[in-house]
């Protein structure tokens, strides 16, 4: 089971590594596409400010060091779909990336997308984005018919569904999961919203909203409006939660934000491949941070210390005890 | 061009399907003008087919009996019959197989779903599979993409992102072959806020649009099921529910908009979020049927969140839950 870490500057790369990183994931958007699509239209799953690369020569030159420290390096060509004049654009860029650069996969959620690398037989190997939303084991046994070599499962599958999938094709395709910073209220393959910053994600935008409820019953009594009025309070609280707390961080500095570490010692039991850390955008010392507590939990998994000394462990770790106990901050409830 | 009916039941089907009577289905009185509107702008059409399910949520799918039983009786009107599937859960999947053995020959079901594409193809090659609306990918955000197309592009770069934005995974040529070798040569879409531009429909898959309400997000966590939850154990994916989804709505008014949009609404009904066509949108949708670029229109004059008739019966009376 690996620890996969965000990067999006070579700066990054020594410190990522000395922290526990063991593959790490970024995107790239050249210039050109900015050119021709604004900022309205998003190569990857990341805003072009902030999310990615921007040049061949940054980007070989990450590879390689990453490479020299025996990393591999995972680019996110994920967008749910591209159109047709944008296309030949994209898979120009996935050869550049797997012949000159020399990346170890990219990273794909549209099916046209996968099946026209499929046949392009790139170096390159082929990672299912969670944007597929892989929600079960048949969706995945379909996306076989494309070579994928790993299928990102989406954050909204439980632990339980998580071990069946990987019992039914984890010897097919290796398996990973979401780990730590980053929630999605939606199921992310299903949500046709921008978090373009002109208007913000939609689930935060939400929360600010005038609310008015119709009652599809006889009777709506004061009682039954306070009812619901108190759920979506709870609901806007979760999705506050979902949201990296806020975006903020603890007094001590460290991410906020969706977790799976308690998760781990069932993970690596299941033979999950891969644990992923969000954040490319994040700052250096946030990427650091969340490498070394995934690291922590897993040398301890891998080492067989017993499940519940292990959440013992990260609930200390991240020394917010209210945060844990609220329900709402854990990716997966074990 | 074909017309379809959404249906929630062999209910509906006791009496004349005309627009004057369907628009009255939907009992929310925020929603029924918007299924009046529509309704007055079609005029008057004959339906050839209906359409049963929810592409949104496994735990509104019904029982087999129930879908045999509404199939039946839609096949006795004459009518074609399509199974609205959602995206699902491997328990999702096994529910599904058992609904899929109750249907027949001819019968259409439109898939949101890769696995269940990949079911239908392995156990049920007799049933035509559609490609549904979630899986046509394009940004529809009711919030900013009307905005795109209110003035002029200002340059180049600002043409080619709107005309972008009118475009969905279909726009491929590519695509719809890929598509066609797995056996689906229909496609379901949203009518898009920004408008759409159905040049695909060129290259000979057949188009079929909903109306009067797209959707806009969906999620395996519902905030309605949490009504029935202790606060801590609220939201949590998949969870299951009592259909606490069917007792009431959620309007949401777009106070907080940069633009001036702020009187736009979106529609909460359980785990999925709405929005409802103005009438250039259904005008911009005419259009594009009268062009011959639309085969099939989907009239659904219920948000498509209903739960089967046995399951909406059998829900419990209001809870209220101490934390």
């Amino acid at each position: 089971m690996k620890i996969l870490a965000p990067i999006r500057a070579f700066d990054e790369l020594e410190m990522l590594a000395a922290s526990g990183a063991e593959e790490l994931y970024s995107g790239i958007v050249p210039r050109e596409w900015m050119d021709r699509y604004t900022g309205a239209i998003w190569l990857n799953r990341r805003s072009p400010n902030g999310g990615s690369l921007e040049t061949w020569s940054e980007m070989k030159q990450l590879v390689d060091a990453a490479h020299g420290a025996k990393l591999p390096v995972f680019i996110t060509l994920n967008a749910p779909y591209y159109t047709a004049e944008q296309l030949p654009l994209v898979l120009e860029l996935a050869r550049r990336l797997s012949g000159d650069i020399g990346v170890d996969a990219l990273i794909v959620s549209d099916i046209h997308l996968m099946a026209r690398l499929s046949e392009e037989n790139l170096a390159a190997k082929l990672h299912v984005s969670s944007v597929a939303a892989s929600l079960n084991s048949e969706a995945i046994r379909f996306l076989m018919n494309f070579g994928p070599s790993r299928v990102i499962l989406p954050r909204s599958l439980t632990v339980a569904e998580i071990e069946e999938i990987t019992q039914d094709v984890g010897r097919d395709v290796e398996i990973e999961v979401f780990m730590l910073n980053d929630g999605c209220a939606f199921e992310e393959g299903f949500c046709a919203t921008t978090h373009h910053h002109s208007v913000g994600a939609f689930c935060t935008s939400l929360s600010e909203m005038d609310v008015d409820f119709e009652w599809n019953r006889p009777v709506f009594t004061r009682r039954r409006r306070d009812w619901l009025m108190r759920n979506l309070a709870d609901y806007r609280r979760w999705v506050w939660y979902v949201n990296g707390n806020g975006c903020g961080s603890t007094p001590k500095g460290l991410p906020y934000g969706p977790c799976g570490l308690c998760a781990i010692p069932d993970l690596e039991r299941m033979g999950v491949a891969s644990l992923k850390i969000v954040g490319r955008e994040a700052s250096p010392f946030k990427k650091m941070a969340s490498v070394r507590m995934v690291r922590d939990i897993v040398e301890r998994a891998r080492a067989g210390v017993p499940k519940l000394h292990v959440i013992e462990r990260a609930r200390a770790l991240r020394d917010e005890p209210e945060h844990c106990d609220s329900g709402y901050m854990c990716y997966y409830k074990v | 061009m074909e017309w379809s009916l959404h249906i929630a039941g062999t209910s509906d089907l006791e009496g004349d399907l005309t627009l004057d009577r369907v628009s009255a289905w939907e009992p929310s009185a925020k929603l029924q003008p918007v299924a009046r509107l529509a309704a007055q702008a079609v005029g008057k059409v004959e339906f050839s087919r209906c359409a049963y399910g929810t592409e949104f949520c496994e735990h509104l799918l019904p029982s087999s009996d129930g879908l045999a039983e509404v199939a039946r009786a839609v096949r006795e009107r004459g009518l074609g019959f399509t199974f609205l599937t959602p995206y699902v859960s491997n328990a999702g999947i096994a529910q599904l197989r058992r609904l899929l053995e109750r249907m027949e020959p001819g019968d259409e079901v439109a898939f949101n779903d890769w696995g269940v594409l990949n079911l239908l193809r392995r156990g049920f090659p007799h049933l035509t599979p559609v490609q549904g609306r979630l899986l046509n990918k394009s940004l529809r955000d009711p919030r900013v993409m009307g905005v795109y197309g209110e003035s002029p592009a200002a340059d180049a770069a600002a043409a080619a992102t709107f005309a972008a934005l009118q475009r969905s995974s279909a726009d491929c040529a590519g695509y719809l072959d890929l598509l066609a070798r797995f056996g689906v040569r229909d496609v379901e879409m949203d009518n898009l806020p920004q408008g759409m531009d159905l040049g695909f429909a060129d290259h000979g898959v057949r188009v079929a649009v909903y109306l009067p309400f797209g959707f806009i997000s969906t999620s395996r966590v519902c905030m309605a099921a949490g009504l029935h939850y202790r606060k801590a154990d609220k939201f949590q994916p998949g969870a299951p529910c009592r259909h606490e989804c069917q007792s009431h709505l959620v309007e949401y008014a777009y106070t907080n908009s940069p633009f001036s949009n702020r009187d736009q609404k979106f529609y909460l009904k359980g785990n999925t979020y709405f929005y409802a066509h103005t009438e250039p949108m259904l005008c911009g949708l005419f259009d594009h049927a009268g062009a011959g670029r639309v085969a099939r229109l989907v009239f659904q004059p219920r948000l498509p969140m209903t739960a089967p008739a046995a399951a909406a019966a059998a829900e419990p009376e209001l809870v209220l839950v101490t934390v």
